[in-house]
């Protein structure tokens, strides 16, 4: 797309899910957190998820530390409305109003500086703007903060200590799917802060630093330069957006609009536009305003339907990927996707796509290698591995440096802001007329009769992804609808039951089944994520389950970065009348 | 004498169900039947005071197996190596060994019309492998071995860090699956195993 010209390019990965909290960890600490996130769980001594299901959300890497360190006895934080599989592990379940973290982050702050808990050394050598923190969290209580979040605050206090004592061995998980109520950059900066108060980061147990691994490359021309700017916003209207990832709903909305300049065609690849972006409604309008679309997918779901050209991409396989190069594991490593049989029918793999499209518009000059085994050479030539010895294991690590106490002088700063330190107050944000510290802004209630929708991952399945699988769909072949007992009984729904969730716009879901639960408080309703496909050619998955994303009428855009704040939808529960 | 065990640990299951997949990928058992099965407890106690636990049911391998008893044809029988196994061209898909079974480890193969249950991958372990389970296991919650073996990680889970059997006054066969976690984790989940009804 670059050598095309366009500078319009844009992923979910940033502001449908972790835009916000790369741009708050950078802005605190110089850099973001990347993927996985560099937490080092398996030595940590307590951890804390907030709004996170670790373990119903299955990051492998991350599973296999999270168990690892709570069997040797890390204590475990789980801020969440929902009864998650982690909050059945933890040692405080927090079951938290939705909406109010930055409340209870806030509260935790003044706990841990007001008993003197936090690493005052570390600070001291690493950190700037503690005096504006402390002033500022003066009057954020606890009891302020328990009639704000509905907990108490003897348990606020309680977890703040908790923390306190097994500084810096305390992982704050930064989360990943984040953009939740439109505040959440600040609510990123507050767990940075929280973290940096702890002397948690590059600390053991706390959260790792990277170690870069060379990459080689090849020679291209430079891209051409784009006369008319970005249409996403990002640097723009959405100051702090990342021009590498781009905003998805920005360019929705560019096209849409025509503003700041018309937007004819959409090549879609590697992501599933009706799921992952809210307010699908208008996706389809911005889809209406196009001359083209052409999706590149490995399955017929829901967006090929509006295509004007399905480009079918061969299963991970049946083709070679880009290698996968991760920094910020403890040892960094690269891995390698080798094709185990031919692609089927005339599907192709997703390089071949890209060169050949590249090839017919005269731009093979960016593409200047052959075949993916002569571009993975030239990729893992500064690496000094053999290349053989890769394709054998599929991934090889190399020696990391993840602690402070690693890094030698030669290797500062470890912090890219602008003062080279942790920023707990940002200039950065001030001069762009954000709160330099975070702030707790209250959350629309829902309304009378109505349920906050949250949403989240169940382990079977990815995304959208996975539901038309035979083995994956027979293990849950729909999702359900949670719901607390006394609001169904108050309702008169019955566990089990077949019900439509329709939201204040009068949008309605596909039949789900509901599950009356104590596990959820009673102001929000919960389902798994990736369901409600109406593809016929999904032959398992079509009409099963209810879609979240089709409900979303409603978002709350983070003005810092333009991340799409998806928890701002109410449903209510009708019962589904037609007999099954 | 080698006497093989399962241990799981529940701090560590994340109720994936990895296994599962893991487990009809290897042994072809069709889709919706598993030998191995994430189950979760009902929860317990009222919002916001809750218990509850995942756990991986699976054949436990008795001591003195209930199914093995009951088989009118011995298909049915217990490996010297402590292994329960079914030779599936003796049985005769009665159903005996499912309604005996206290632990609902068994059930009739959709596919092969045979009763069918966890081996624990016994011609894995031939091959000097681990059951499919463990290996997949992205918790590494399981662990299998030679509980007769002091080198052995189950030796060490069972006699040194105490992993339980869920057994109950009424069930007492002497399973081999055991369970490392909450003590009430444990208990509740044993609770959920009353006698089956002759």
């Amino acid at each position: 797309m670059k050598a095309y010209g366009t500078p319009n390019s844009a992923e979910p990965a940033f502001a449908q899910c972790r835009g916000p909290r790369e741009v708050g960890y950078a802005l605190t600490f110089g850099r973001g957190l990347g993927s996985p996130e560099p937490v080092d769980l398996e030595e940590a001594k307590l951890v804390v998820l907030i709004g996170s299901h670790l373990g119903e959300n299955v990051f492998t890497s991350q599973i296999t530390a999270f168990s690892e360190g709570l069997s040797k006895g890390a204590k475990l934080v789980v801020v969440d409305p929902r009864f998650s599989t982690a909050a059945g592990k933890a040692d405080w379940w927090l079951p938290i109003r939705p909406g109010t973290d930055i409340a209870l982050l806030l509260a935790w702050i003044h706990v841990l500086i007001g008993e003197g808990l936090y690493d005052k050394e570390y600070l001291q050598k690493y950190a700037q703007g503690f005096d504006q923190l402390s002033a500022h969290v003066k009057k954020f209580t606890p009891e302020w903060a328990a009639a704000i979040t509905d907990l108490s605050a003897l348990q606020i206090r309680e977890t703040a200590r908790a923390m306190g004592k097994a500084k810096p061995a305390v992982v704050v998980h930064p989360g990943r799917h984040v953009t939740w109520y439109g505040d959440d950059t600040q609510r990123a900066r507050a767990m940075a802060i929280l973290t940096a108060l702890l002397g948690s980061w590059g600390r053991k147990g706390g959260i790792f630093l990277p170690t870069p691994i060379p990459r080689g490359g090849f020679e291209t021309p430079d891209f051409p330069e784009s006369i008319k700017g970005r249409a996403d916003g990002a640097g723009t209207r959405y100051p702090l957006a990342s021009k590498e990832l781009g905003v998805t709903n920005g360019l929705v909305d560019a096209t849409i609009s025509a503003k700041p300049y018309p937007i004819k065609a959409w090549i879609v690849y590697g992501q599933n536009v009706l799921q992952s972006i809210p307010q699908p409604k208008r996706t389809l309008q911005a889809i209406e305003a196009l001359d083209l679309m052409v999706v590149v997918d490995v399955m017929p779901v829901d967006q090929i339907k509006y295509a004007d050209l399905v480009l079918p991409e061969a299963t991970y396989l049946e083709r070679y990927d880009r290698p996968t190069i991760v920094d910020t594991a403890k040892e960094p490593f690269v891995s390698v996707r080798f094709p185990a049989c031919e692609p089927l029918y005339e599907s192709k793999p997703g390089w071949w796509i890209a060169k050949q499209l590249a090839v017919r518009l005269g731009l093979e000059a960016y593409f200047p290698w052959a075949t993916p085994e002569e571009h993975l050479a030239g990729i893992i030539e500064p690496m000094e591995i053999d290349a053989a010895e890769l394709r054998k294991r599929g991934a090889m690590k190399l020696p990391g440096k993840p602690y402070l106490e690693d890094r030698r002088p030669g290797d500062d700063p470890h912090f890219e802001t602008e003062s080279g330190k942790i920023e707990l107050y940002s200039d950065k944000l001030k001069k762009l007329g954000f709160d330099p510290l975070p702030k707790y802004t209250p959350v629309k209630p829902p309304p009378k009769g109505f349920l906050r929708l949250i949403y989240g991952r169940a382990p079977v399945h990815s995304f959208a992804r996975s539901q038309n699988n035979e083995m994956l769909h027979a293990l849950m072949p729909e999702n359900e609808v949670w719901m607390q007992t006394k609001v169904a009984q108050n309702l008169g729904l019955k566990d089990g039951q077949r019900v439509v969730l329709e939201n204040t716009d009068g949008d309605k879901s596909l039949p789900i089944r509901l599950k009356v639960t104590e596990g959820i408080r009673a102001d929000c309703a919960y389902v798994v994520h990736g369901f409600g496909q109406r593809s016929a050619m999904l032959s398992r998955a079509a009409g099963k389950g209810a879609s979240d994303t089709d409900l979303m009428s409603h978002v709350q855009i983070d003005p810092v970065m333009g991340g799409t704040g998806m928890r701002v939808n109410f449903v209510r529960l009708l019962p589904h009348l037609s007999p099954i | 004498m080698v006497r093989y065990a399962m241990v799981t640990d529940l701090r560590k299951c994340v109720a994936c169900e990895a296994c599962t997949v893991a487990c009809n990928a290897e042994w072809g058992v069709p889709p919706g039947q598993a030998r191995t099965k994430v189950q979760r407890t009902p929860i317990q106690g009222q919002f916001p005071n809750l218990m509850a636990t995942a756990y991986i049911a699976q054949c436990n391998h008795c001591d003195r197996p209930s199914c093995v008893e009951v088989c009118p044809v011995e298909a049915t029988f217990k490996d010297a190596n402590g292994i329960v196994q079914i030779k599936a061209e003796v049985c005769i898909a009665c159903g005996a060994c499912v309604e005996a079974c206290p632990y609902e480890a068994r059930f009739i193969n959709s596919g092969t019309e045979k009763a069918d249950k966890c081996s624990f991958c016994a011609p894995r372990l031939e091959q000097g492998e681990q059951p499919a389970c463990v290996l997949t296991c992205p918790a590494h919650a399981k662990f299998f071995g030679d509980l007769e073996d002091p080198k052995s990680e189950v030796y060490r889970k069972v006699r040194l860090e105490k992993a339980r059997r869920v057994e109950t006054s009424q069930i007492t066969i002497g399973p081999n699956v055991y369970y490392l976690g909450r003590k009430e984790h444990i208990e509740l989940i044993a609770s959920l195993f009353p006698p089956r009804q002759k």
